[in-house]
């Protein structure tokens, strides 16, 4: 049973993005406006220090102020392109 | 990946799993198993018995008789041993032969397999490992906050049924937002997946269909508003669902959902869900009023699995979904479901580490938008290249 991968990452990858605050490095894409996606590595969880474990299961919405402004300015900076935004 | 406009794109699926997920399996209510009498169970590709011992703790052993084949589900509970029909030889809940009647001394190795067990919140759990390792400590299943052991709240309205497919198609369901629309007549306001370590979790704050409202004409229960859900999978099968209903002519009600299942082979599971709800603080309640309400609640539950199962009856298992931006992250899930179907050793960090899948429709998008069009406008502008003086 091995997983495939996901078909909508051939035409839009995922793109790293640093921390503004404590520069964790994690992989981020938005596929719109209001949707986005972050991939953090065992690197990005050790320094990211604002990182609660389980924090979700709690019900805690946002995971990481800090690297939710780090996506926000990526978008602005062009850094980070809105998938459903492109022609 | 790339593929010509004009290919018919084919679905593709690989045999089924032939193991089993490891981790814990809620096998029902705690109470069905007390009544002094053996239980069969029929989970993970075996049949199982289970029974209490004298001291009222619950026990679970491969059914088959290790003697010469008898059904121990169909003996008889002997003191703390479970006895065979066939010839009478005593098992204890270790899984040792304690005693055979007739013979002088129990035989070397008379050991069957014996499954860790967990009761709690009512509900008892048994462990399945292919590679036969005792439970994974950071794995337990937490206890409910809320529910039948909790005061104030109601007793577990509850509910079992066989359904006839592999199990990953309900765990398809955690990342599945478009299905609450179509299927559940739910509309997802805010929606977010975390992924880490063992568990997976869904959250949604959703509003009621205007257009569509069945579930609660059905069972002639109040209208609801919408809801606030906070539902974690610990573990392949055990989801503890924090469930909010907001209705429109009266408080809100917090309640418990569970949402679980045992895999009987590869072909079928063990569908089981449950409700308990904390009761309104009024002075005049009646507990049997909460009681009631629970069990209404159940039966819309029920209403939207035997949705999902009616899906799930017809359709064919899918190894490559063609995934649409709007969808969730299945493929992501599956690398995440995946981590209990491989040897703890084969266990790739990509399945465990944390991943984040999140939709916000309330968030004013426009006037974000509207920034980074400018700045992508000024910094166009600013690189292009300046006309020369002649």
């Amino acid at each position: 049973m091995s997983v495939r991968a996901d078909n909508r990452l051939a035409d839009g990858p995922m793109h790293p993005v640093g921390c503004g605050s404590c520069g964790a490095q994690v992989l981020a894409r938005k596929s719109s406006w209001q949707q986005t996606t972050v991939q953090w590595d065992e690197t990005a969880t050790a320094t990211c220090t604002d990182w609660d474990p389980g924090s979700a299961t709690r019900g805690r919405f946002p995971v990481c102020e800090q690297m939710r402004a780090s996506i926000a300015q990526a978008v602005v900076d062009g850094l980070l392109p809105v998938v459903d935004t492109r022609s | 990946m790339t593929q010509t406009t004009d290919e018919v794109r084919t679905i593709e699926a690989e045999a089924l799993p032939t193991r089993f997920a490891r981790g814990w399996h809620c096998i029902g209510l705690e109470r069905n198993f007390r009544d002094g009498k053996p239980h069969t169970v029929t989970a993970f590709g075996k049949k199982l018995v289970v029974w209490a011992d004298s001291s009222g703790e619950l026990k679970v052993l491969d059914a088959y008789c290790r003697h010469m084949g008898g059904d121990l589900s169909q003996g008889t509970v002997k003191g703390d041993e479970i006895a065979c029909p066939f010839h009478d030889w005593r098992w204890g809940g270790d899984g040792r032969c304690k005693q055979i009647p007739y013979a002088r001394r129990v035989p070397l190795r008379a050991r069957t397999a014996a499954w860790p067990t967990m009761s709690q919140d009512g509900l008892l759990f048994v462990w399945n490992d292919p590679e036969g390792n005792p439970p994974i400590a950071e794995q337990a299943i937490p206890r409910i906050d809320g529910g039948p052991d909790a005061e104030g709240w109601t007793d577990w309205a509850w509910y079992e049924t066989r359904v006839d497919t592999n199990c990953r198609e309900i765990i398809d369901n955690v990342v599945d937002m478009a299905h609450f629309f179509y299927v559940h007549h739910a509309f997802p306001t805010y929606f977010k997946n975390t992924f880490e370590g063992h568990t997976a979790t869904q959250l949604q704050r959703g509003v009621s269909r205007d257009d569509l409202r069945p579930s609660e004409k059905a069972i002639g229960g109040p209208k609801r508003k919408g809801n606030t859900s906070v539902a974690t999978y610990h573990g392949p099968s055990f989801m503890i669902d924090d469930l909010i209903y907001h209705y429109e002519a009266m408080d809100d009600v917090r309640t418990v959902l569970i949402n679980c299942h045992y895999p009987i082979d590869e072909n079928s599971f063990v569908l089981m869900y449950g409700i308990s709800l904390q009761r309104p603080e009024a002075e005049d309640e009646d507990p049997a009023e909460a009681q009631a309400l629970a069990e209404k609640m159940v039966a819309t539950t029920r209403i939207g699995f035997e949705q999902d199962v009616q899906i799930w009856k017809n359709k064919t298992r899918i190894d490559n979904p063609l995934l649409c931006e709007e969808d969730g992250p299945v493929y992501q899930l599956r690398r995440w479901y995946e981590q209990f179907y491989v040897d703890v050793a084969d266990i790739d960090s990509a399945m465990t580490d944390r991943f984040e899948f999140e939709l916000d429709t309330t968030k004013p998008n426009e006037a974000w938008q509207r920034e980074v069009e400018e700045n992508l406008a000024r910094r166009a502008a600013e690189d292009a290249p300046v006309p020369q003086d002649a």
